[in-house]
């Protein structure tokens, strides 16, 4: 019942993207079909979360028990791959979206890894809509506050346990989403384009971007190493280690907290270190 | 020995640019940048490549030598 119930849930998620939102929303945009894949992928696993988050309740996969996430994932995927062939097929994107993953040739160094297109660089570059975002005080704020808030959900995430309030993890993830578009409008996009898109001068914006960020990046990398080492090494003076090996016990919404504290660094970091760069030379907007 | 790739290069873009009637909006056409370059370039926050300075000295029928300078002097 509870497996018919996700498998509807999938079905009519991906009807709704095949049939409906790619054609009117991504047509032969490769890469925003993809970020609207990613973000439609929400959809049933959220819905399984409410369903299922407390009563976590054992689905059959052919021929193996699992729980609702990775039913659901493995679901997704399996439901989704032909339509996904298919709909590459009828528009011809194929080549286009191996590129897109950083297989086989792509317009430019690295523009499989830019997430944002040549147009929408273009048009962020003359955009006076967002400029409120773009002054040196509102970006100072855009920096703590974004900091602040990843800190600060984090540590919520760590401590409160595998209950009713972990639900929150869906409302802390969204507001991820919203800061690191926020970050990604205040820098006009410059982090995460392509180079075709950017002149010299951004251009070397964006490298030494990328150099800042790949040094704080690796800082939090070695504190998260760190912390481990100090963990075993206090668990091998403890009267009942064996000295060899270790169990770390993790609740859903720690497993939480670190994957989307690395992702967050990982995908908002280089346009921190825009805005750090910018910030660096007074009176720059 | 250091390289600082933050040490201006002074220049008088604004005053030749000015004088022959372009805006800094035509002016980046014409060479393939950002019209924000121009004016970083013009506020000396930014010493262009060799291939810009190039280009922009071109466009302003001018030389590089006498487009650009690396020590500060009375304009």
């Amino acid at each position: 019942m509870n497996e018919s119930l996700v498998v509807f849930v999938i079905l009519a998620t991906l009807a709704a993207s095949y049939f409906w939102i790619y054609p009117k929303y991504a047509g032969n945009d490769v890469k925003k079909m993809a970020w609207l894949d990613f973000a439609l992928g929400f959809i049933p696993l959220g819905t399984s979360a409410v369903l299922f988050w407390e009563s976590d309740p054992t689905f059959r996969l052919i021929f193996f028990d699992t729980n609702w996430f990775f039913f659901t994932l493995i679901t997704l995927t399996l439901l989704e791959l032909p339509l996904f062939f298919w709909y590459l097929k009828a528009r011809g994107l194929g080549k286009a979206y191996w590129a897109l993953m950083g297989f086989g040739s792509s317009s430019s160094e690295g523009s499989a890894w830019a997430t944002a297109s040549v147009e929408s660089v273009e048009k962020q570059l003359n955009d006076t809509q967002w400029d409120g975002l773009r002054t040196r005080g509102a970006k100072i704020f855009l920096l703590i506050a974004t900091n602040t808030f990843l800190f600060t959900g984090t540590g919520f995430l760590i401590i409160v346990g595998d209950n009713a309030w972990a639900a929150l993890t869906l409302i802390y993830i969204l507001l991820l989403l919203v800061f690191w578009f926020l970050l990604r409008q205040s820098v006009r996009l410059v982090a995460d384009a392509p180079a075709e898109a950017l002149d010299e001068r951004l251009i070397r914006i964006r490298d030494r971007s990328y150099v800042i960020a790949y040094r704080w990046l690796s800082m939090l990398g070695l504190l998260l190493a760190t912390a481990l080492m100090f963990f075993a090494v206090y668990t091998d003076f403890q009267p009942e280690s064996d000295g060899f090996s270790y169990n770390i016990p993790l609740t859903w919404p720690q497993v939480q907290a670190i994957f989307w504290l690395i992702f967050a660094y990982t995908a908002m970091l280089p346009s921190m270190a825009v805005i750090g760069q910018e910030l660096s030379k007074k009176g720059t907007k | 020995m250091s390289r600082n790739s933050e040490e201006p290069v002074f220049n008088q873009i604004e005053q030749i640019r000015t004088s022959q009637g372009l805006s800094r909006q035509e002016l980046a056409d014409l060479v393939g940048v950002h019209y924000q370059t121009i004016g970083y370039l013009e506020r000396e926050e930014y010493s262009p490549s060799l291939v810009l300075a190039l280009k922009i000295a071109s466009e302003l029928n001018t030389s590089v030598e006498k487009l650009f300078w690396l020590k500060e002097k009375s304009k």
